[in-house]
Protein backbone atom coordinates (compact mmCIF):
# COMPACT_ATOMS: atom_id res chain seq x y z
CA UNK A 1 0.00 0.00 0.00
CA UNK A 2 1.10 3.36 -1.24
CA UNK A 3 1.25 5.97 1.66
CA UNK A 4 -1.00 9.34 1.17
CA UNK A 5 0.37 12.09 -1.40
CA UNK A 6 3.01 14.55 0.08
CA UNK A 7 4.27 11.72 2.37
CA UNK A 8 8.25 11.58 2.29
CA UNK A 9 9.46 8.77 -0.08
CA UNK A 10 12.35 8.42 3.07
CA UNK A 11 11.88 9.80 6.36
CA UNK A 12 15.00 9.60 8.98
CA UNK A 13 13.37 10.23 12.24
CA UNK A 14 16.73 11.00 14.92
CA UNK A 15 18.30 7.61 13.84
CA UNK A 16 21.32 6.62 14.94
CA UNK A 17 23.94 3.68 14.41
CA UNK A 18 26.36 2.25 16.37
CA UNK A 19 28.82 -0.32 15.16
CA UNK A 20 30.24 -1.10 18.90
CA UNK A 21 31.25 1.46 20.80
CA UNK A 22 31.67 3.58 17.28
CA UNK A 23 29.07 5.60 16.31
CA UNK A 24 28.19 5.87 12.70
CA UNK A 25 25.30 8.26 12.24
CA UNK A 26 24.18 10.30 15.34
CA UNK A 27 21.09 11.63 15.63
CA UNK A 28 20.17 12.36 11.64
CA UNK A 29 16.95 13.22 10.17
CA UNK A 30 15.63 14.73 7.22
CA UNK A 31 12.99 13.49 4.69
CA UNK A 32 13.16 12.56 0.79
CA UNK A 33 10.09 13.55 -1.46
CA UNK A 34 9.27 12.30 -4.60
CA UNK A 35 10.99 13.36 -7.87
CA UNK A 36 13.90 15.18 -5.43
CA UNK A 37 17.55 14.59 -6.73
CA UNK A 38 19.48 14.96 -3.66
CA UNK A 39 23.32 14.51 -3.41
CA UNK A 40 24.85 12.86 0.00
CA UNK A 41 28.11 14.22 0.45
CA UNK A 42 30.94 13.83 3.49
CA UNK A 43 34.12 12.37 4.04
CA UNK A 44 35.45 8.95 4.05
CA UNK A 45 34.20 7.63 7.07
CA UNK A 46 31.06 10.18 7.76
CA UNK A 47 28.68 7.58 7.25
CA UNK A 48 27.24 7.76 3.67
CA UNK A 49 27.08 4.22 3.14
CA UNK A 50 25.54 3.24 6.53
CA UNK A 51 22.83 5.50 5.42
CA UNK A 52 22.47 4.06 2.29
CA UNK A 53 22.25 0.57 4.06
CA UNK A 54 19.88 1.98 6.74
CA UNK A 55 17.99 2.63 3.53
CA UNK A 56 18.14 -0.40 1.97
CA UNK A 57 17.43 -2.33 5.33
CA UNK A 58 20.89 -4.05 4.88
CA UNK A 59 21.44 -2.89 8.94
CA UNK A 60 18.81 -1.63 11.48
CA UNK A 61 19.44 1.70 13.29
CA UNK A 62 20.67 1.18 17.05
CA UNK A 63 17.95 4.17 17.73
CA UNK A 64 15.84 6.02 15.28
CA UNK A 65 13.12 5.26 12.76
CA UNK A 66 13.49 4.96 9.00
CA UNK A 67 10.81 5.01 7.15
CA UNK A 68 11.08 3.73 2.99
CA UNK A 69 7.68 4.65 0.93
CA UNK A 70 5.33 3.79 4.03
CA UNK A 71 7.06 0.99 5.35
CA UNK A 72 8.69 0.91 8.61
CA UNK A 73 12.26 -0.14 7.46
CA UNK A 74 13.68 0.32 11.47
CA UNK A 75 11.32 -2.27 12.44
CA UNK A 76 10.64 -4.40 9.42
CA UNK A 77 10.99 -8.09 9.86
CA UNK A 78 13.63 -9.91 7.54
CA UNK A 79 10.89 -12.32 5.81
CA UNK A 80 9.71 -8.76 4.52
CA UNK A 81 12.88 -6.86 3.87
CA UNK A 82 12.42 -8.33 -0.28
CA UNK A 83 8.94 -5.90 -0.31
CA UNK A 84 10.93 -3.26 0.71
CA UNK A 85 13.86 -3.82 -1.26
CA UNK A 86 11.30 -3.47 -4.92
CA UNK A 87 10.50 -0.12 -3.79
CA UNK A 88 14.31 1.31 -3.45
CA UNK A 89 16.56 0.87 -7.00
CA UNK A 90 20.20 0.87 -6.10
CA UNK A 91 22.84 1.66 -8.37
CA UNK A 92 26.93 1.05 -6.73
CA UNK A 93 30.22 2.31 -7.79
CA UNK A 94 31.07 -1.54 -9.27
CA UNK A 95 27.86 -2.07 -11.27
CA UNK A 96 26.98 -5.28 -9.56
CA UNK A 97 25.99 -7.27 -12.95
CA UNK A 98 25.67 -10.82 -13.20
CA UNK A 99 28.60 -12.00 -15.02
CA UNK A 100 26.83 -14.66 -17.02
CA UNK A 101 23.89 -13.15 -17.95
CA UNK A 102 23.53 -10.43 -21.08
CA UNK A 103 22.29 -7.10 -20.49
CA UNK A 104 18.84 -7.31 -21.33
CA UNK A 105 18.94 -10.96 -19.08
CA UNK A 106 20.31 -8.80 -15.86
CA UNK A 107 17.71 -6.59 -16.44
CA UNK A 108 15.08 -8.60 -16.54
CA UNK A 109 16.19 -10.33 -13.95
CA UNK A 110 15.52 -7.77 -11.55
CA UNK A 111 11.45 -7.91 -12.80
CA UNK A 112 10.70 -11.65 -12.84
CA UNK A 113 12.55 -12.13 -8.91
CA UNK A 114 10.33 -9.17 -8.24
CA UNK A 115 7.04 -11.04 -8.98
CA UNK A 116 7.20 -14.23 -10.83
CA UNK A 117 3.88 -13.28 -12.58
CA UNK A 118 6.30 -11.61 -15.37
CA UNK A 119 6.18 -13.90 -18.07
CA UNK A 120 9.67 -14.14 -20.22
CA UNK A 121 7.96 -12.14 -23.11
CA UNK A 122 7.04 -9.23 -21.08
CA UNK A 123 10.48 -9.34 -19.01
CA UNK A 124 12.03 -9.28 -22.47
CA UNK A 125 10.09 -6.10 -23.53
CA UNK A 126 10.28 -4.20 -20.21
CA UNK A 127 14.01 -4.44 -20.22
CA UNK A 128 14.63 -3.67 -24.07
CA UNK A 129 12.20 -0.73 -22.82
CA UNK A 130 14.76 0.29 -19.99
CA UNK A 131 18.02 -0.38 -22.31
CA UNK A 132 16.66 1.25 -24.31
CA UNK A 133 15.38 4.32 -22.15
CA UNK A 134 19.57 4.30 -20.76
CA UNK A 135 20.42 4.45 -24.49
CA UNK A 136 21.70 0.86 -25.24
CA UNK A 137 18.27 -0.55 -26.57
CA UNK A 138 21.19 -1.75 -29.45
CA UNK A 139 23.64 -3.72 -26.33
CA UNK A 140 20.81 -6.21 -24.80
CA UNK A 141 22.29 -9.41 -26.02
CA UNK A 142 25.92 -8.10 -24.98
CA UNK A 143 27.40 -9.57 -22.17
CA UNK A 144 28.74 -7.75 -19.33
CA UNK A 145 32.37 -7.61 -20.10
CA UNK A 146 31.95 -6.53 -23.79
CA UNK A 147 30.47 -3.21 -22.15
CA UNK A 148 32.69 -0.75 -20.90
CA UNK A 149 32.61 0.92 -17.50
CA UNK A 150 30.32 4.06 -18.73
CA UNK A 151 27.63 1.19 -20.06
CA UNK A 152 27.37 -1.24 -17.59
CA UNK A 153 26.36 1.55 -14.89
CA UNK A 154 23.96 2.38 -17.77
CA UNK A 155 22.88 -1.48 -17.47
CA UNK A 156 22.85 -1.20 -14.06
CA UNK A 157 20.92 2.11 -13.87
CA UNK A 158 18.41 0.68 -16.22
CA UNK A 159 17.68 -2.42 -13.63
CA UNK A 160 17.50 -0.33 -10.93
CA UNK A 161 14.78 1.60 -12.32
CA UNK A 162 12.87 -1.49 -14.84
CA UNK A 163 9.88 -1.85 -11.78
CA UNK A 164 9.23 1.92 -11.20
CA UNK A 165 10.89 2.17 -7.50
CA UNK A 166 9.34 5.24 -5.58
CA UNK A 167 13.41 5.71 -4.45
CA UNK A 168 16.73 4.93 -6.41
CA UNK A 169 19.82 5.41 -4.54
CA UNK A 170 23.07 5.48 -5.71
CA UNK A 171 26.88 4.78 -4.39
CA UNK A 172 29.22 6.49 -5.79
CA UNK A 173 27.85 5.78 -9.47
CA UNK A 174 30.52 8.14 -11.24
CA UNK A 175 33.27 6.80 -9.42
CA UNK A 176 34.61 4.38 -11.48
CA UNK A 177 33.79 6.82 -15.10
CA UNK A 178 35.74 9.52 -16.56
CA UNK A 179 34.56 12.50 -16.57
CA UNK A 180 32.39 12.68 -20.12
CA UNK A 181 30.99 9.52 -19.08
CA UNK A 182 30.24 10.49 -15.35
CA UNK A 183 27.89 13.07 -16.59
CA UNK A 184 26.25 11.33 -19.22
CA UNK A 185 24.92 9.05 -15.94
CA UNK A 186 24.38 12.55 -14.16
CA UNK A 187 22.06 13.75 -16.78
CA UNK A 188 20.22 10.13 -16.33
CA UNK A 189 19.93 10.21 -13.04
CA UNK A 190 18.25 13.48 -13.83
CA UNK A 191 15.88 12.19 -16.46
CA UNK A 192 15.05 9.50 -13.63
CA UNK A 193 14.02 12.08 -11.06
CA UNK A 194 11.64 14.01 -13.61
CA UNK A 195 9.81 11.36 -13.84
CA UNK A 196 8.92 11.54 -9.98
CA UNK A 197 11.27 8.72 -8.69
CA UNK A 198 13.11 10.18 -5.80
CA UNK A 199 16.83 9.80 -6.36
CA UNK A 200 19.69 9.80 -3.20
CA UNK A 201 23.58 10.41 -5.03
CA UNK A 202 26.25 9.42 -2.46
CA UNK A 203 29.56 11.40 -4.27
CA UNK A 204 32.64 12.76 -3.82
CA UNK A 205 32.53 14.27 -7.19
CA UNK A 206 32.27 18.01 -5.96
CA UNK A 207 32.07 18.88 -9.89
CA UNK A 208 28.90 17.80 -10.33
CA UNK A 209 27.74 18.56 -6.70
CA UNK A 210 28.23 22.00 -7.57
CA UNK A 211 27.34 22.44 -10.64
CA UNK A 212 23.89 20.73 -10.92
CA UNK A 213 23.17 22.82 -7.54
CA UNK A 214 20.53 19.87 -6.66
CA UNK A 215 19.81 19.49 -2.67
CA UNK A 216 22.62 18.38 -0.36
CA UNK A 217 22.65 16.56 2.90
CA UNK A 218 26.74 16.86 4.71
CA UNK A 219 27.42 14.46 6.91
CA UNK A 220 30.70 14.64 9.16
CA UNK A 221 31.74 12.48 11.86
CA UNK A 222 28.17 10.51 11.63
CA UNK A 223 26.45 13.91 12.36
CA UNK A 224 23.90 15.72 9.50
CA UNK A 225 25.74 19.09 9.27
CA UNK A 226 24.52 20.70 6.70
CA UNK A 227 20.89 20.23 4.89
CA UNK A 228 21.43 22.44 1.65
CA UNK A 229 18.60 23.20 -0.23
CA UNK A 230 18.23 22.85 -4.41
CA UNK A 231 19.53 26.57 -6.42
CA UNK A 232 21.61 26.64 -3.40
CA UNK A 233 26.18 26.70 -4.01
CA UNK A 234 27.31 26.10 -0.21
CA UNK A 235 31.06 25.58 1.21
CA UNK A 236 32.25 22.49 0.59
CA UNK A 237 33.82 22.70 4.52
CA UNK A 238 33.54 18.64 4.29
CA UNK A 239 36.42 18.36 1.76
CA UNK A 240 39.18 19.75 4.41
CA UNK A 241 38.53 16.33 6.28
CA UNK A 242 38.08 14.11 3.72
CA UNK B 1 15.09 8.69 -21.06
CA UNK B 2 12.06 8.72 -23.65
CA UNK B 3 9.87 7.85 -21.13
CA UNK B 4 9.27 4.53 -22.32
CA UNK B 5 10.51 2.86 -18.85
CA UNK B 6 7.46 4.49 -17.03
CA UNK B 7 5.07 2.58 -19.62
CA UNK B 8 4.97 -0.67 -18.76
CA UNK B 9 1.95 -2.99 -18.30
CA UNK B 10 1.22 -6.47 -16.62
CA UNK B 11 -0.49 -8.77 -19.00
CA UNK B 12 -2.86 -10.88 -17.10
CA UNK B 13 -3.01 -13.80 -19.40
CA UNK B 14 -1.14 -17.17 -18.59
CA UNK B 15 -0.07 -15.72 -15.13
CA UNK B 16 0.26 -19.27 -13.71
CA UNK B 17 2.44 -20.83 -16.48
CA UNK B 18 4.65 -17.68 -16.38
CA UNK B 19 4.49 -18.41 -12.46
CA UNK B 20 5.27 -22.36 -12.48
CA UNK B 21 8.06 -21.31 -15.29
CA UNK B 22 10.03 -18.78 -12.94
CA UNK B 23 10.05 -20.83 -10.34
CA UNK B 24 11.22 -23.69 -12.00
CA UNK B 25 13.83 -21.54 -13.55
CA UNK B 26 15.13 -19.97 -10.46
CA UNK B 27 14.31 -22.67 -8.19
CA UNK B 28 15.32 -25.80 -9.88
CA UNK B 29 17.08 -25.41 -12.71
CA UNK B 30 19.19 -22.88 -11.04
CA UNK B 31 20.29 -25.12 -8.62
CA UNK B 32 20.56 -28.00 -10.93
CA UNK B 33 22.81 -25.74 -13.23
CA UNK B 34 24.74 -24.69 -9.83
CA UNK B 35 25.47 -27.86 -8.65
CA UNK B 36 26.50 -29.27 -11.46
CA UNK B 37 29.09 -26.32 -11.79
CA UNK B 38 30.38 -27.02 -8.12
CA UNK B 39 30.35 -30.72 -8.10
CA UNK B 40 34.09 -30.83 -7.20
CA UNK B 41 32.88 -29.47 -3.84
CA UNK B 42 29.99 -31.34 -3.46
CA UNK B 43 32.24 -34.89 -4.36
CA UNK B 44 33.40 -35.43 -0.82
CA UNK B 45 29.84 -34.79 0.54
CA UNK B 46 28.07 -36.74 -2.17
CA UNK B 47 30.70 -39.63 -1.07
CA UNK B 48 30.29 -39.61 2.93
CA UNK B 49 26.65 -39.70 2.55
CA UNK B 50 26.52 -42.25 0.10
CA UNK B 51 28.58 -44.64 2.59
CA UNK B 52 26.44 -43.11 5.41
CA UNK B 53 23.24 -44.77 3.94
CA UNK B 54 24.45 -47.47 2.42
CA UNK B 55 25.45 -48.26 6.00
CA UNK B 56 22.62 -47.42 7.57
CA UNK B 57 20.62 -49.67 4.85
CA UNK B 58 23.03 -52.70 5.48
CA UNK B 59 22.18 -52.37 9.42
CA UNK B 60 18.77 -51.38 9.21
CA UNK B 61 17.93 -54.62 7.67
CA UNK B 62 20.50 -56.38 9.60
CA UNK B 63 18.93 -55.09 12.79
CA UNK B 64 15.17 -55.60 11.19
CA UNK B 65 16.70 -59.47 10.80
CA UNK B 66 17.63 -59.27 14.62
CA UNK B 67 14.26 -57.92 16.03
CA UNK B 68 12.68 -61.03 13.92
CA UNK B 69 15.40 -63.48 15.36
CA UNK B 70 14.63 -62.20 19.08
CA UNK B 71 11.31 -62.23 18.94
CA UNK B 72 11.62 -65.81 17.64
CA UNK B 73 14.26 -66.25 20.59
CA UNK B 74 11.52 -65.34 22.93
CA UNK B 75 8.67 -67.15 21.45
CA UNK B 76 10.75 -69.81 22.15
CA UNK B 77 11.90 -69.09 25.64
CA UNK B 78 8.58 -68.88 27.29
CA UNK B 79 7.73 -72.48 26.07
CA UNK B 80 9.15 -74.39 28.67
CA UNK B 81 9.64 -78.50 27.80
CA UNK B 82 9.16 -80.37 30.75
CA UNK B 83 10.16 -84.12 30.07
CA UNK B 84 8.37 -87.28 31.53
CA UNK B 85 9.57 -90.05 32.91
CA UNK B 86 9.80 -93.50 29.85
CA UNK B 87 8.68 -95.07 33.19
CA UNK B 88 5.71 -92.61 34.54
CA UNK B 89 2.52 -93.95 36.12
CA UNK B 90 -0.36 -92.32 34.15
CA UNK B 91 -1.75 -90.82 36.83
CA UNK B 92 1.07 -88.85 37.78
CA UNK B 93 1.19 -87.50 34.52
CA UNK B 94 -2.20 -86.10 34.49
CA UNK B 95 -1.78 -84.46 38.07
CA UNK B 96 1.41 -82.78 36.71
CA UNK B 97 -1.07 -81.73 33.83
CA UNK B 98 -3.63 -80.62 35.70
CA UNK B 99 -1.35 -78.82 37.86
CA UNK B 100 0.10 -76.79 34.93
CA UNK B 101 -2.89 -76.21 33.16
CA UNK B 102 -4.44 -74.89 36.61
CA UNK B 103 -1.44 -72.39 37.40
CA UNK B 104 -2.03 -68.73 36.69
CA UNK B 105 1.30 -68.40 35.15
CA UNK B 106 0.70 -70.89 32.13
CA UNK B 107 -0.89 -69.76 29.23
CA UNK B 108 -1.39 -73.03 27.48
CA UNK B 109 0.11 -76.48 27.97
CA UNK B 110 0.63 -79.46 25.13
CA UNK B 111 1.59 -82.94 24.77
CA UNK B 112 4.14 -84.38 22.91
CA UNK B 113 4.65 -88.26 22.66
CA UNK B 114 7.64 -89.93 22.47
CA UNK B 115 6.38 -90.62 18.87
CA UNK B 116 6.09 -87.55 17.73
CA UNK B 117 9.02 -86.18 19.52
CA UNK B 118 11.16 -88.82 17.17
CA UNK B 119 8.80 -87.82 14.28
CA UNK B 120 10.30 -83.80 14.75
CA UNK B 121 13.76 -85.21 15.56
CA UNK B 122 13.41 -86.86 12.16
CA UNK B 123 12.98 -83.48 10.61
CA UNK B 124 15.72 -81.83 12.28
CA UNK B 125 18.74 -80.93 10.10
CA UNK B 126 21.67 -83.62 10.86
CA UNK B 127 19.16 -85.55 13.98
CA UNK B 128 17.76 -88.29 11.52
CA UNK B 129 20.89 -90.48 11.44
CA UNK B 130 21.18 -90.05 15.28
CA UNK B 131 17.19 -90.48 15.95
CA UNK B 132 17.65 -93.87 13.49
CA UNK B 133 20.84 -94.85 15.12
CA UNK B 134 18.80 -96.51 18.40
CA UNK B 135 17.03 -99.10 18.09
CA UNK B 136 14.56 -97.82 20.38
CA UNK B 137 13.20 -94.34 20.83
CA UNK B 138 15.31 -91.90 22.76
CA UNK B 139 13.17 -88.91 22.82
CA UNK B 140 11.32 -88.47 25.98
CA UNK B 141 7.29 -87.59 25.83
CA UNK B 142 7.19 -83.42 27.35
CA UNK B 143 4.75 -81.48 28.31
CA UNK B 144 5.62 -78.11 26.28
CA UNK B 145 4.10 -75.49 28.89
CA UNK B 146 3.33 -71.93 27.06
CA UNK B 147 4.07 -69.02 29.98
CA UNK B 148 2.72 -66.28 30.18
CA UNK B 149 5.41 -63.79 30.90
CA UNK B 150 9.13 -64.53 30.29
CA UNK B 151 9.89 -64.15 34.25
CA UNK B 152 7.61 -66.80 34.97
CA UNK B 153 9.48 -69.92 33.11
CA UNK B 154 12.26 -70.21 36.10
CA UNK B 155 9.45 -70.47 38.88
CA UNK B 156 7.48 -73.33 36.67
CA UNK B 157 10.29 -74.59 36.12
CA UNK B 158 11.02 -75.19 40.00
CA UNK B 159 7.68 -76.30 40.35
CA UNK B 160 7.98 -79.27 38.01
CA UNK B 161 11.95 -80.24 38.67
CA UNK B 162 11.44 -82.66 41.33
CA UNK B 163 7.81 -83.55 40.28
CA UNK B 164 7.54 -87.84 40.29
CA UNK B 165 6.35 -87.72 36.59
CA UNK B 166 9.29 -85.72 34.95
CA UNK B 167 12.69 -86.89 34.56
CA UNK B 168 15.42 -86.45 37.41
CA UNK B 169 18.19 -86.37 34.70
CA UNK B 170 17.11 -83.95 32.41
CA UNK B 171 14.14 -82.56 33.97
CA UNK B 172 13.39 -79.32 31.73
CA UNK B 173 14.50 -77.59 28.47
CA UNK B 174 15.00 -74.66 31.14
CA UNK B 175 18.54 -72.87 30.24
CA UNK B 176 18.85 -70.36 32.72
CA UNK B 177 20.04 -66.69 31.37
CA UNK B 178 20.10 -67.93 27.60
CA UNK B 179 17.34 -65.55 26.69
CA UNK B 180 19.21 -62.54 28.62
CA UNK B 181 22.59 -63.78 27.00
CA UNK B 182 20.59 -63.37 23.47
CA UNK B 183 19.22 -59.72 24.73
CA UNK B 184 22.45 -58.51 25.92
CA UNK B 185 24.26 -59.42 23.07
CA UNK B 186 21.41 -57.57 20.74
CA UNK B 187 21.62 -54.66 22.55
CA UNK B 188 25.44 -54.66 22.51
CA UNK B 189 24.72 -54.48 18.92
CA UNK B 190 22.09 -51.89 19.09
CA UNK B 191 24.31 -49.33 20.29
CA UNK B 192 27.23 -49.78 18.36
CA UNK B 193 25.35 -49.91 15.79
CA UNK B 194 23.78 -46.41 16.59
CA UNK B 195 26.96 -45.18 17.77
CA UNK B 196 28.27 -45.82 14.81
CA UNK B 197 25.35 -44.03 12.36
CA UNK B 198 25.53 -41.28 14.66
CA UNK B 199 28.94 -40.88 14.13
CA UNK B 200 28.47 -41.80 10.45
CA UNK B 201 25.64 -38.96 10.30
CA UNK B 202 27.71 -36.48 12.22
CA UNK B 203 30.14 -36.59 9.44
CA UNK B 204 27.73 -36.76 6.79
CA UNK B 205 26.36 -33.49 7.92
CA UNK B 206 29.11 -32.01 8.79
CA UNK B 207 30.59 -32.43 5.31
CA UNK B 208 27.59 -31.37 3.67
CA UNK B 209 27.00 -28.22 5.47
CA UNK B 210 30.85 -26.94 4.56
CA UNK B 211 30.01 -27.92 0.90
CA UNK B 212 26.80 -25.77 1.26
CA UNK B 213 28.55 -23.15 2.75
CA UNK B 214 31.67 -23.14 0.31
CA UNK B 215 28.88 -22.59 -2.64
CA UNK B 216 27.21 -19.76 -0.72
CA UNK B 217 30.98 -18.28 -0.82
CA UNK B 218 31.69 -18.74 -4.02
CA UNK B 219 28.38 -17.47 -5.20
CA UNK B 220 27.98 -14.63 -2.39
CA UNK B 221 28.12 -11.68 -4.93
CA UNK B 222 25.37 -13.60 -7.05
CA UNK B 223 23.43 -13.72 -3.73
CA UNK B 224 23.86 -10.01 -2.73
CA UNK B 225 22.58 -8.97 -6.41
CA UNK B 226 19.53 -11.03 -6.02
CA UNK B 227 18.89 -10.14 -2.80
CA UNK B 228 19.84 -5.89 -4.08
CA UNK B 229 16.89 -6.62 -6.75
CA UNK B 230 14.57 -7.99 -4.18
CA UNK B 231 14.28 -11.38 -4.48
CA UNK B 232 11.96 -13.36 -1.65
CA UNK B 233 14.24 -14.79 0.53
CA UNK B 234 12.84 -18.06 -0.68
CA UNK B 235 14.17 -17.69 -3.80
CA UNK B 236 17.96 -16.91 -2.64
CA UNK B 237 17.85 -19.76 -0.28
CA UNK B 238 15.96 -22.32 -1.92
CA UNK B 239 18.76 -23.05 -4.17
CA UNK B 240 21.03 -23.85 -1.62
CA UNK B 241 18.53 -26.48 -0.60
CA UNK B 242 17.58 -27.73 -3.69
CA UNK B 243 21.49 -28.44 -3.87
CA UNK B 244 21.43 -30.12 -0.95
CA UNK B 245 18.85 -32.04 -1.97
CA UNK B 246 19.91 -33.46 -5.15
CA UNK B 247 23.42 -34.07 -3.56
CA UNK B 248 21.14 -36.45 -0.69
CA UNK B 249 18.60 -37.58 -3.40
CA UNK B 250 21.29 -38.97 -5.19
CA UNK B 251 23.79 -40.28 -2.33
CA UNK B 252 20.37 -41.91 -1.60
CA UNK B 253 19.75 -43.55 -4.90
CA UNK B 254 22.84 -44.75 -4.69
CA UNK B 255 22.73 -46.33 -1.64
CA UNK B 256 19.42 -47.68 -2.00
CA UNK B 257 20.09 -49.19 -5.02
CA UNK B 258 23.24 -50.86 -3.53
CA UNK B 259 21.04 -52.11 -0.17
CA UNK B 260 18.13 -53.49 -2.33
CA UNK B 261 20.99 -55.19 -4.74
CA UNK B 262 22.71 -56.73 -1.56
CA UNK B 263 19.36 -57.73 0.00
CA UNK B 264 18.12 -59.97 -3.43
CA UNK B 265 21.14 -61.32 -3.63
CA UNK B 266 21.06 -62.66 -0.68
CA UNK B 267 17.69 -63.36 -0.70
CA UNK B 268 18.62 -65.51 -4.38
CA UNK B 269 22.19 -67.15 -2.95
CA UNK B 270 20.06 -69.47 -0.76
CA UNK B 271 16.53 -68.78 0.86
CA UNK B 272 16.91 -71.59 3.34
CA UNK B 273 20.25 -71.00 4.81
CA UNK B 274 19.42 -67.05 4.27
CA UNK B 275 16.29 -67.00 6.57
CA UNK B 276 17.88 -68.66 9.10
CA UNK B 277 20.40 -66.09 9.68
CA UNK B 278 18.14 -62.67 8.01
CA UNK B 279 14.49 -64.07 9.21
CA UNK B 280 11.49 -61.60 8.37
CA UNK B 281 13.99 -60.39 4.94
CA UNK B 282 11.71 -60.45 1.81
CA UNK B 283 11.81 -58.63 -1.17
CA UNK B 284 8.92 -56.06 0.21
CA UNK B 285 11.38 -55.60 3.10
CA UNK B 286 14.51 -54.94 0.46
CA UNK B 287 12.14 -52.37 -1.61
CA UNK B 288 11.11 -50.97 1.84
CA UNK B 289 14.59 -50.33 2.97
CA UNK B 290 15.56 -48.84 -0.46
CA UNK B 291 12.88 -46.29 -0.54
CA UNK B 292 13.72 -45.35 3.27
CA UNK B 293 17.70 -44.99 2.66
CA UNK B 294 16.32 -42.60 -0.49
CA UNK B 295 14.03 -40.67 1.67
CA UNK B 296 16.56 -40.33 4.25
CA UNK B 297 19.10 -39.31 1.97
CA UNK B 298 17.13 -36.36 0.70
CA UNK B 299 15.80 -35.34 3.98
CA UNK B 300 19.82 -35.69 5.36
CA UNK B 301 20.69 -33.46 2.13
CA UNK B 302 17.75 -30.89 2.19
CA UNK B 303 18.24 -30.81 6.08
CA UNK B 304 22.00 -30.14 6.57
CA UNK B 305 21.63 -27.72 3.47
CA UNK B 306 18.70 -25.79 5.60
CA UNK B 307 21.57 -25.24 8.47
CA UNK B 308 23.76 -24.46 6.25
CA UNK B 309 21.95 -21.58 4.94
CA UNK B 310 20.30 -20.62 7.77
CA UNK B 311 24.25 -20.52 9.71
CA UNK B 312 25.79 -18.51 6.45
CA UNK B 313 23.35 -16.55 4.24
CA UNK B 314 21.86 -13.56 5.91
CA UNK B 315 18.54 -12.24 5.60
Amino acid sequence: MRPPAGTPIVQFNGVTRSYGSRLALEDVSFGLEAGELTFLVGPSGAGKTTLLKLINREIRPTTGEVWIDGLAAHDLKASHVAQLRRRVGVVFQDYKLLPRLTARENVALALQVGDLRVSDEEANERALDALEAVGLGDRGDAMPNELSGGQQQRVAVARAVVRQPPLLIADEPTGNLDADTAWGIMDLLEDIAAFGIAVLIATHNVEIVTRLRRRVLTLVEGRLVRDQPAGQTGRMAWLASS
Amino acid sequence: MAGIVMSAHFPRRHVIAAVAKNVFRYLFQGAARNWARNFGSTAPALSSMTLLLLLSGLIGLTGFALYNLEVIEAGQASTLHVYLRDDADNTDVFTLQRELVGDGRVLAVGYTSKEDALKHAQSVPGLPALANASESNPFPASFDVQVRSLDDVAGIDALVRTNTAVDPMYPTSYDRGAYQRIQAVLLGIGVAGFAFLALLAFVAVTVTVNSIRAAIHSRRDEVAILQLVGAPRWMVRGPFIVEGAITGSLAGAVAGAITFGLAMAGIAEGAASFSQFAPGVTVSVAVVAAALVFAVGLGLGSGSSLLSVRKHLES
